[in-house]
């Protein structure tokens, strides 16, 4: 927190930042000093730089998101500036530009912001799943089938679903959220607060509820990363009836998926 | 006094504060809001007026709980209950003078909209109904719930007359519904990362030959010369010290087998642990003390007599290695239910 008065690399800033229009928030100190820069200025920071620089540059931004991606925690672009791109943020748009081309074309992956406001870019697959089995499995995460279930349930309940329905209908498949689960260990603290830091999730308290009650909505990662249609075609199948049958979650499935593309 | 206020008081009417003191608001004086038309009420007097308030009260807060307990009651669009707690409400308020009776009013309507408004979302009339508690039992059955016939067999994952779920049942769920997310693959390394921290401190407990022996005599020495003065001594009385405990504790029972993991582990310190099993090592290694392994294939540790001190040497020497991590001694320490340490630390050690 003490980059206040640091001056920036070769450019100046100090009379760019009257023109700040996309960093309205102030909540990220780090994040409020840095002034997406503009399209002249970007231009005119490349002609500093060697091509071998900036691909060095992009090479290292692509590496942090992957590492990063690990956890599937959003990454910051004030942590990004700050940790990678560093003296090169005055070209920081190309920089992003390149690694969003990288990205889809070497890696198959989509780099996407999730938070206009505040900044943070989570990578998603750009492919779609296959409709065979994959020739390699990998073994798969019993979270996601967690996530599935809460996910599916908020869906079907219209997009909102107080924390009691949740949670009760976790218990009927036998995952308690006051006990500790043999699979998923302690379930509260990883759906109240790992699912909800990976932005699969929204928990949100109620207001005037006494005792304190909250409700589940999808999180801005579910919304691109989880397609509800095809959610809705396994719910089709397991109760065994038409996935049109369900016509408003029908009409949300098929809006939902123009707007991921 | 308080009469006399009440006397300045206009009738009420519908609608906003239109009395000269324009918006200020006195104590207890508050317009009725604009859902009750009435008249001018009759005088009252002030013990009547404070009683008739406090049942008032009582009443609002007898609402509100009910709706807040019978939550699932009210919820169910069989039951109009909901509608006779506003209807009874809408009579309570007839009487309402006062803010702190409206107060506990909007409150009441507060939980009572909260109420309404999950009513009408369970109205999700177009198209069929969604119930979670189906969609648990067909998944149940996906994830191929055993349902057991007698409930003869042990319950496995806590399911009792109900069937018990197999251990993959979460994998089969989650492998079916990959294909709803489009999740980046995780990148990892394929040689893995470099890991920084120094290799756990292994120990050599016992020689397999005498010769093998010689050479760590020899390399003790050199290290001699590395080492401070001090070092060498503190490490020499450690051992001892260490030997004294064993023989202490095998003293008081010698027919109780001590588990090595008890006498070794400092359940206050990981380094302290770390040491004791460095030190205990060394009395191995000089054939002050043997290892075996108890009924259970748990590590035990003994004293050896003093007469089999000399026998014990030329006899065949196995040798061994012990690691220990973060991880496994707070393991140990639960698993043993460790509280105290057997080997009580140097009083001149500084933490």
């Amino acid at each position: 927190m003490t980059h206040r008065k640091r001056s920036f690399g070769s450019q100046s800033f100090s009379q760019n930042r009257r023109q700040s229009s996309s960093s309205g928030t102030q909540e990220d100190h780090e994040d409020s000093m840095f002034t997406q820069p503009s399209t002249s200025q970007v231009l005119r920071g490349l002609e500093n730089l060697t091509p071998a620089q900036v691909d060095q540059k992009t090479s290292e931004v692509i590496q942090y998101l992957l590492v990063k991606d690990q956890k599937k925690i959003p990454v910051r672009r004030a942590d990004l500036v700050k940790h990678v791109v560093k003296d090169y943020r005055n070209v920081y748009p190309e920089i992003m530009k390149r690694a969003a081309r990288t990205f889809e074309q070497v890696f198959g992956l989509k780099l996407v912001e999730i938070d206009s406001k505040h900044h943070t870019y989570i990578l998603i697959n750009n492919l779609e799943a296959a409709d065979r089995p994959p020739p390699v499995q990998c073994p798969a995460n019993p979270k996601l089938g967690l996530l599935f279930v809460i996910l599916g349930v908020t869906f079907m309940k219209g997009g909102v679903v107080r924390e009691n329905v949740i949670w009760n209908t976790l218990k009927k498949l036998r995952v308690d959220s006051g006990e500790k689960h043999e699979e998923f260990g302690d379930v509260k603290r990883l759906v109240t607060e790992e699912f909800v830091r990976q932005r699969y999730l929204e928990y949100v308290r109620i207001p005037h509820t006494e005792p304190m009650e909250h409700e589940f909505r999808w999180g801005q990662r579910a919304d691109m990363e989880v397609s509800k249609a095809k959610i809705l075609e396994f719910m089709g199948q397991l109760h065994e009836q038409d996935p049109q049958s369900w016509t408003q979650q029908f009409r949300e499935a098929q809006s939902s998926s123009s707007s991921q593309r | 006094m308080k009469k006399s206020r009440r006397n300045e008081e206009a009738p009420r009417q519908n609608g906003s504060t239109g009395r000269g003191r324009a918006g200020q608001r006195q104590n207890d004086e508050v317009q009725a809001g604009p859902e009750a038309s009435r008249a001018g009420l009759p005088e009252e007097s002030d013990d009547n007026d404070l009683g008739r308030r406090r049942e008032i009260r009582s009443k609002y807060r007898d609402l509100i709980n009910t709706v807040q307990q019978n939550r699932e009651d009210m919820l169910s669009p069989a039951t109009d209950k909901l509608t006779e707690v506003l209807e009874e409400a809408n009579k309570l308020f007839k009487d309402v003078r006062r803010a702190r009776e409206a107060a506990l009013d909007a409150q009441l309507l507060v939980v009572a909209t909260d109420l309404g408004k999950e009513k009408a979302s369970q109205l999700f009339s177009e198209g069929s109904a969604f119930d979670p508690t189906a969609f648990a039992e067909h998944l149940l059955s996906f994830m191929g719930l055993n349902r057991l016939e007698d409930g003869d067999d042990d319950p496995q994952n806590g399911g009792g007359a109900d069937g018990y779920l197999p251990r993959d049942a979460w994998h089969r769920l989650s492998r079916r519904a990959e294909c709803c997310f489009r999740t980046a693959p995780s990148f990892h390394y394929m040689m893995g990362s470099f890991h920084a921290e120094p290799p756990a401190p292994k120990q050599k407990t016992e020689r397999q030959r005498k010769a093998p022996s010689k050479e760590a005599k020899r390399i003790m020495p050199t290290q001699l010369k590395k080492m401070e003065e001090s070092h060498q001594e503190a490490t020499e009385k450690e051992v001892e010290r260490i030997l004294g405990y064993l023989k202490m504790y095998y003293e008081e029972d010698p027919t109780s087998p001590i588990s090595y993991y008890e006498f070794v582990i400092d359940p206050n310190s990981f380094s302290r642990t770390v040491e004791n099993i460095f030190h205990t090592s060394f009395l191995i290694r000089d054939g002050l003390a043997r290892m075996y392994l108890d009924g259970d294939k748990l590590p035990c540790i003994a004293p050896v007599e003093e007469g089999d001190i000399e026998a014990a040497s030329s006899s065949s020497r196995k040798q061994c290695i012990i690691s220990i991590s973060l991880k496994t001694w707070k393991e140990l320490i639960d698993t043993f239910e460790i509280k105290d340490s057997i080997i009580q630390p140097p009083e001149s050690q500084n933490e």
